[in-house]
């Protein structure tokens, strides 16, 4: 277990300080370097052939005669000793499938690669791809989840006996709560399926360096050490024959953690021709082979008694998975999570939920900002309205009576997560404050002038970050989090650089583990350099993914940075001439008594005039690398109270949101300008899902959207100034008491805005239970209430 | 392909450029492929995000939906063109201060758009700065940072200006 302190003041520059981002000045000057400004000399551009249906079996493939050469389909890849990309779940029933990176004989969505063109430009590129002739041999298409799972659906993976990755089955003693208890609500809820959207698209530059004898893919990616291993698998390359570099990352939330079909096709092309390769996603790329994340489905009941407190919940839970497992994660581990982390920050002891991870006609499901969670929470949120609702209590009351309370914590719940530490409830409490719910209930009462309805929404989660092993080696999927290393190395002139294997892209690490460095070695914040993102420069790591990078290697950076104090300490003494004992690093300095060197003089004596040092010096010098590992397995548990005040117009059915507040506790904050960047992005995205984004398909599987004119993300105009309020309880089990906090501002938004609109739509009659809420859905709600009164 | 390409002369960031250009290349592409400003960011090449926003001839234009051989005799600027311009040193000052970008990749264009708002609107409230700037996409900061930044910049010229 790491050393726990309570660093955090907010003075200076280190843990708990609001200092300005070392990576802003060359991204304000657009001289970042994304993956779409490498250019390397004779580079080629590569475009896809992608299937324009959504499952057929590919009869023929004809390649006109002039580009014979620059046209490469599956036969090429498997010739060449390609294995398909195969994530597989250790999970019992778990069925395995098989994703070439170019299509082998059959498609399986619209948008899956089939061949790939390579010309000098990608305009080239793309007439090439233009003249080359497939013939599809269509068929059936499983274009909704709940059909796919019905007996006599046609089959995505034909050797399979259904079209369901995996089942499982949590908990299970519910009968005799279900039999007995005074209140019972059930509701049908679902989710839309999205884009996840970074403003950057997925690109990827590979080449063969001749020198080194590697192969480099420079890629758009959260996870380069994963993509490595993935690379390594389906190339049948050696590890240490391949290097890959993540540069500026233009947004990820998801969609860039995970190997690549085309990540695989850019390589071996590289390979093959011996030349330089460059692929960039498009946005109608994008949103039409990358629709991947968050779509749901529940059928679910609560159970309570008269009071509102949750007796049991039991539900059956489907997640569209889409044609294939994706490498790492895998296809089942979203609904997999459903089943373990339904039940929320609530303290209840019979539950039973049963989930389906859907196989169908779609892209591969990418766990997304959130990944369950924003289901989840939207499911469960709406159960706790419909429980209030039930037994005439406001909704934060019945939250209040439900939540874990502080005086339990740290509390293992009923599918045993363990939540470190907090006072969910007192969230509760300064959200209602906070949105001023008396006024706004006054104002309903009145009534409003423009015949708009004003509703008031709450939903509260907790957020498991930062996993640990046991519960990845549960699933069994490529990829376990174990320790996280970081390598921390002063430079000959007194400066720090840190290498660190996750890879920042928004995050703001640059600027975050410096300020973590500089709390324990006081070096200043424009000497420290921080190196990520790249298997060729730092430790191994599985990436930024889970809101894990500032525990865990933030954490690894602490730890690092203490055994350099104490070999700083150690040779500053001896140039002092001071036994060790009463000699402190302090403000970048070594002292003793009124005598002091600095780290600069000491890094000199190592570097340049070793002959001063101690005959016992440490010999692994002034560079360390250290591993690093919560005090707790089971992660952190961040959480909040979201309060959404809004109007609904009952004639055209648009949501304004009127008031936004966020009462979250990440813990410690390391860079509290940070981390309400991360909650103000989150809230953005979560209101997209909840009233904007939506991938719709036809029943023939073909995606309906395909640029941002019909593919909604929330703008200025549509996003609130949302209000932020910090509770801040330190994580016993972490370094400085930190908590992952990345993904949590886009879990609750659908939830506290359905709850809102429903609040608002209470005298109708009318309760929507469906994301996103658009004006036609709210409009169709209440049109069906009028139709059946 | 080259031969349909046309010679075009025009200004880009101050500097005269004569090329020959495919009739089919946008001027995103351009700039960032034969002149290697790769400041300008292409976010969706469907002219909806914002992020390719340049300047031409002072108006801000989405690089992506204009030609290249469109702008033969006109003036380009682009991010890196405004290294030295004052409201734009401003406007970086500010959006650091208010951490109004986060991945970086959509902010080459909000400047752009962001310095027109400030030189048209110095009466624009939040709402006014909100509706001025929903031409451009961000995905990671919530906008809540940009338009403080905005909101910075405006306050302190009505300021000084008072």
């Amino acid at each position: 277990m790491g050393e726990v302190s309570t660093a955090g003041s907010g003075a200076g520059s280190g843990v708990g300080a609001r200092v300005r981002r070392k990576e802003d000045d060359r991204l304000l000057r657009g001289r970042g370097r994304f993956v779409g400004d490498i250019a390397l000399v004779g580079m080629k551009e590569l475009a896809f052939v992608r299937s324009p249906v959504a499952h057929a079996t590919i009869t023929g493939i004809e390649i006109p005669e002039e580009h014979r050469g620059a046209v490469f389909t599956w036969a090429d890849l498997a010739a060449g000793g390609v294995k398909p990309i195969r994530a597989v779940s250790g999970l019992p029933g778990f069925k395995v499938s098989e994703q070439p990176a170019l299509a082998d004989g059959k498609v399986r969505f619209v948008g899956e690669p089939v061949a790939v063109c390579v010309a000098a430009t990608r305009a080239e590129a793309e007439d090439i791809a233009a003249s080359v002739f497939v013939d599809y041999a269509e068929l059936p298409v499983n274009s909704d989840m709940l059909e796919a799972v019905k007996p006599g659906a046609p089959k995505v993976h034909d050797h399979w006996p259904d079209n369901v990755f995996l089942e499982t089955n949590v908990g299970g003693n519910i009968a005799e709560i279900a039999a007995t208890a005074p209140v019972k609500v059930s509701r049908t809820i679902r989710t839309a399926r999205q884009c996840m959207v970074p403003l950057e698209g997925k690109g990827v530059v590979a080449h063969w360096d001749r020198h080194v004898e590697q192969l480099v893919l420079t890629t758009s990616t959260q996870m380069p050490h994963i993509v490595r291993a993935g690379l390594s698998e389906c190339l049948d390359l050696d590890q240490g024959l391949i290097r890959v570099v993540a540069p500026d990352v233009g947004g990820g939330f998801g969609w860039k953690g995970l190997l690549q079909p085309e990540e695989i096709v850019a390589a071996w092309i590289a390979m093959r021709l011996d030349r330089p390769v460059r692929w960039t996603e498009d946005r109608r790329e994008h949103l039409v082979a990358a629709a991947n994340a968050r779509e749901h489905h529940y059928e679910i009941t609560a159970y309570a008694d008269a009071r509102g407190r949750l007796l049991g919940i039991e539900a059956d839970a489907w997640v569209d998975a889409g044609a294939y497992s994706v490498y790492p994660f895998s296809a089942c581990l979203e609904a997999a999570q459903v089943g373990s982390i339904l039940p929320g920050p609530y303290d209840f002891a019979h539950y039973r939920c049963r989930t389906f991870s859907v196989c169908t006609n779609k892209p591969p499901i990418v766990p997304y900002r959130g990944v369950a969670r924003t289901g989840v929470c939207f499911a469960m949120e709406q159960m706790i309205d419909a429980v209030a609702d039930a037994v005439g209590r406001e909704p934060w009351q019945v939250r209040l009576e439900n939540l874990v309370p502080p005086e339990k914590m740290p509390f293992d719940n009923v599918t045993k997560k363990h939540f470190d530490s907090g006072d969910y409830p007192e969230s509760v409490r300064r959200a209602v404050a906070a949105i001023e719910l008396d006024g706004w209930r006054a104002r309903q009462k009145s009534g409003e002038a423009d015949g708009r309805l004003i509703g008031v929404g709450f939903a509260t989660y907790c957020e498991q970050s930062a996993h640990g092993t046991a519960v990845y080696h549960g699933w069994g999927i490529p990829m376990v989090p174990g320790h996280e290393q970081a390598q921390a190395r002063i430079t000959p002139d007194g400066g720090l650089e840190l290498r660190v294997g996750v890879q920042s892209h928004g995050q703001s690490m640059e600027t975050t583990f410096a300020q973590v460095a500089h709390e324990v070695l006081g070096i200043p914040l424009e000497k420290i350099k921080l190196v990520h993102g790249d298997t060729g420069l730092t430790p191994y790591s599985t990436g930024t993914w889970g809101s894990r990078s500032m525990v865990m290697a933030g954490g690894a950076v602490a730890t690092a940075c203490r055994t350099l104090a104490e070999r700083l300490r150690r040779i500053g003494a001896h140039l002092m001439q001071a036994g060790p004992d009463g000699v402190v690093l302090d403000g970048g300095s070594v002292k003793a008594g009124a005598a002091a060197v600095t780290i600069r003089e000491i890094a000199h004596t190592w570097y340049r005039a070793p002959q001063l040092l101690p005959a016992d010096v440490d010999r692994g010098g002034l560079e360390v690398t250290a591993g690093y590992k919560p005090g707790s397995d089971h992660g952190t548990f961040s959480y909040a109270t979201h309060a959404v005040a809004l109007a609904v117009d009952p004639e055209i059915g648009q949501v304004e949101i009127l008031d936004y507040v966020v009462v979250e506790d990440a813990g410690t904050m390391v860079n509290p300008m940070v981390v309400d960047g991360q909650i103000y992005g989150g809230v953005a995205q979560g209101v997209g899902t909840a009233l904007y984004e939506r991938m719709p398909y036809d029943a023939e599987g073909q995606p309906l959207a395909s640029t941002f004119a019909d593919y909604l993300i929330p703008g200025f105009t549509e996003v609130p100034h949302v209000r932020i309020i910090h509770m801040l309880t330190p994580s016993p089990y972490t370094e400085f008491g930190v908590k992952g906090i990345g993904e949590g501002g886009a879990i609750a938004p659908p939830a506290a805005i359905c709850n809102a609109i429903n609040d608002a739509l209470k005298p109708l009659g009318v309760i929507v239970t469906n994301a996103p809420m658009t004006p036609e859905a709210i409009l169709g709600a209440i049109a069906e209430t009028r139709g059946a009164a | 392909m080259s031969a349909h390409a046309k010679t075009i002369s025009l200004t880009v960031n101050g500097t005269r450029v004569e090329a020959s250009v495919p009739p089919r290349q946008h001027l995103g592409d351009f700039l960032r492929e034969r002149e290697l400003l790769t400041g300008t960011h292409l976010g969706c090449e469907h002219g909806v995000c914002g992020a390719c926003t340049i300047l031409i001839d002072g108006e801000p234009a989405r690089s992506c939906i204009t030609y290249a051989v469109a702008c033969d005799g006109r003036s380009v600027t682009t991010v890196e063109g405004l290294d030295d311009d004052p409201l734009a040193a401003e406007l970086r000052e500010a959006f650091s201060a208010e951490h109004g970008l986060q991945c970086g990749f959509c902010t080459p264009g909000m400047l752009v758009a962001a310095r027109d708002v400030v030189l048209r609107r110095p009466d624009a409230d939040n709402p006014a700065i909100r509706t001025a700037m929903s031409g451009n996409l961000c995905r990671c900061t919530g906008y809540v940072g940009i338009v403080n930044a905005i909101r910075r910049v405006i306050d302190a010229r009505n300021t000084n200006a008072g």
